[in-house]
């Protein structure tokens, strides 16, 4: 037997998988922001699909939902609301949310008529808004066959969310980071990945197999050899164990156990009477164009199917964390505009969010968590807008409630100040991101990962004295730390009793969790 | 072509004009989705620029503008001054009143729809 082609590269995501090589075009320069001209015409061109789609549907419908139709077709010809989406893209918006603010004022408006008859075309509103939301994000991500290996240099967290891993493959980066974001998805929904192969040559057609413990990529893999290796990647020994994610350490402390959530459909394969819910959900991966941060109804579907699914379990989600390493498709900003900064610089996103996630609220046990603190008056700027949203949904009589309001550390600024910080509800570790700024790295950079090892100690000794500083608020962790089995005893020694993972995660963790004591020691007998 | 030229001049002061009238909303339920949406369609088929006031007020709306018309809330009852300015206003202005005096064609529709 001939021996097959192989490459030594580095492991990022566990499991095996073997399939045709699908090479990615080297992705395209970060788009300059539109200019105000261009915009004009996208919104144009928009509004004429908008306005195609509506005739296409009046045209087998009943006299009834014409005139409705018809009546959207007027608003969307209307040269007022031109004017006023116009002079907001000539005053430098996004083509998006000009358009959002520009439709919301106006349903605002007729949702507070005293006529119940204009206050009935606030929907019809709303639903052009939606159509012509949907058109400008529509910009389709360019996918690949289902089961084939991305063989690039990088791969965009949008174009994972956007495959269908269903059917199996892997991912075999030239580059990339075993901690950067694709990778983290890759290991939360178990598909097999490594990085660092350097350029290789394939073909196309080509079958390759890539192992995501050993690093190994084999090139060349006859298809009978295919046949025979197994396509299975799931997590192996997930044993579904119904104590809603309430543990005991050996010695009888109580600890917590959530996951972590990316993009919603991730909770479909995960039973919720195994876990205290979910610690963190990652909104920025749901949301993956400046259209769906502009989307205030999509939103509120994705997380009323979290809450939904946990059920009365405590569901945190994240407010966007972008900018920086996680730009947001169509939003330009400074590179040190990220999370809560870009979020405060840019307050109509918050402030759809925020909506949201106030109409959300009344369906569940939600809580909010803010991304990137690094300052009390960042919590403080936030709760203002979550007081004037609520404000404003009141005076529409929308349903709503102002939940829990805590805080991401991820900053070491705001970790060594944490008893300073008294408006947040809250607190969650981001390891993730402490040790990148602990250890001044970026974390795309392919030494950070050898950095982040390095760093443990320093993070650790961070987090204990944070703990202590948090005072009687809750603490929790949701950083890659958390999902590390070797680390479990340490950070329950810090003083840890939430630990928020990966939903592959959870068996391991549980397992470490229940064989130690609550200081950490390991128990008797093991 | 001096002369074609002059005659489209002559032409032009003919029609370019400014025009204004008032008419009182007698009948139906104001201006609505359905009215608005006749209304605004009428007015946008003239070239030049159309705008109502509402009740002696001095606000001069978008005559094209379906969210300025149906936001005017015009009820049954309303003066309703439309006026216009350029290229067929006259005729702009006599169509746009003949549609608030046949309550904006709503017996009509009703009757062709029953």
């Amino acid at each position: 037997m001939v021996a097959q082609p192989k490459l030594k590269a580095t492991s990022a995501s566990p499991g095996i998988a073997t399939g045709p090589v699908y090479v990615a075009q080297p992705m395209p320069a970060v788009a300059s922001p539109a200019s105000s001209l261009s915009g004009h015409a996208a919104l144009g061109d928009a509004i004429d699909k908008a306005i195609r789609e509506l005739r296409d549907l009046a045209a087998g419908t009943d006299p009834e939902s014409r005139e409705i139709i018809e009546f959207q077709i007027e608003v969307l010809q209307d040269p007022t609301l031109m004017e006023m989406v116009g002079a907001l893209i000539d005053a430098g918006e996004n083509i998006e949310f000009a358009w959002v603010e520009t439709l919301d004022d106006y349903i605002r408006e007729l949702e507070c008529a005293e006529e119940e008859r204009l206050q009935a075309r606030a929907v019809d509103i709303l639903d052009v808004k939606n159509r012509v939301l949907s058109i400008l994000a529509g910009a389709p991500i360019d996918d690949f066959p289902a089961g084939s290996i991305y063989v690039g240099k990088d791969m965009e967290p949008s174009r994972f969310l956007a495959h269908d891993w269903s059917a199996g493959g892997g991912i075999a980066l030239y580059a990339g980071s075993a901690v950067g974001h694709v990778a983290l998805l890759a290991r939360s929904r178990s598909v097999p990945m490594v990085i660092g192969a350097g350029q290789f040559a394939t073909e196309k057609g080509q079958h390759i197999g890539i192992d995501g413990e050993s690093g190994i990529i084999t090139l060349q893999i006859t298809e009978r050899r295919e046949q025979l290796a197994p396509p299975d990647h799931r997590p192996v020994g997930m044993v579904s164990i119904a104590d809603n994610g309430t543990l005991c350490t050996a010695d009888g402390s109580p600890v917590l156990l959530a996951i972590n959530v990316n993009a919603p459909n991730e909770i479909d394969a995960v039973d919720a009477a195994t876990t205290a819910g979910i610690g963190l959900m990652r909104s920025e991966f749901a949301l993956t164009s400046l259209g769906d941060a502009a989307n205030e109804e999509k939103q509120f579907e994705i997380y009323r199917r979290l809450l939904d699914w946990a059920d009365g379990r405590s569901t945190t989600i994240r407010m966007l964390d972008i900018g920086g390493d996680k730009p947001l498709a169509g939003l330009a900003e400074a590179p040190s505009l990220r999370g809560i900064r870009l979020l405060l610089a840019r307050p109509e996103i918050a402030r759809v969010q925020a909506r949201a996630l106030l109409r959300a609220a009344v369906f569940g046990n939600l809580h909010i968590m803010l991304p990137m603190v690094m300052f009390p008056s960042d919590v403080d700027d936030i709760r203002q807008i979550y007081r004037e949203e609520s404000g404003e949904l009141a005076r529409r009589a929308v349903p709503h409630r102002i939940p829990p309001i805590g805080m991401m550390v991820e900053v070491p600024a705001a970790a060594l100040m944490l008893d300073e910080f008294e408006s947040a509800d809250f607190f969650s570790f981001g390891t993730n991101d402490l040790a990148q700024y602990l250890v001044a790295s970026p974390r795309e950079d392919a030494d950070f990962a050898r950095y982040q090892v390095k760093a443990v100690p320093a993070v650790l000794r961070l987090l204990t004295q944070a703990i202590k500083l948090a005072g009687s608020k809750p603490v929790s962790i949701c950083g890659d730390m958390a999902g590390d089995p070797s680390l479990t005893a340490n950070l329950l020694a810090a003083g840890i009793r939430y630990f928020s993972v990966a939903p592959a995660q959870l068996p391991a963790i549980r397992s470490a969790i229940v064989g130690l004591r609550a200081d950490g020691t390991k128990a008797a007998g093991e | 072509m001096n002369g074609g030229l002059r005659v489209e001049s002559r032409e032009g002061e003919q029609m370019h004009a400014s025009c204004q009238t008032e008419v009182e909303v007698k009948h139906g339920v104001g201006l609505h989705a359905r009215p608005s949406v006749t209304f605004t369609r009428l007015a946008k088929s003239f070239p030049c620029s159309i705008e109502v006031a509402i009740n002696g007020s001095d606000l001069w709306l978008n005559g094209k503008s379906i969210i300025k018309i149906m936001g005017a809330r015009i009820r049954k009852g309303s003066l309703l001054r439309i006026r216009a300015e350029g290229i067929l206003a006259e005729e702009a202005v006599r169509a746009l009143k003949g549609l608030v005096e046949r309550n904006f064609d709503e017996e009509k529709k009703h009757g062709r729809s029953a």
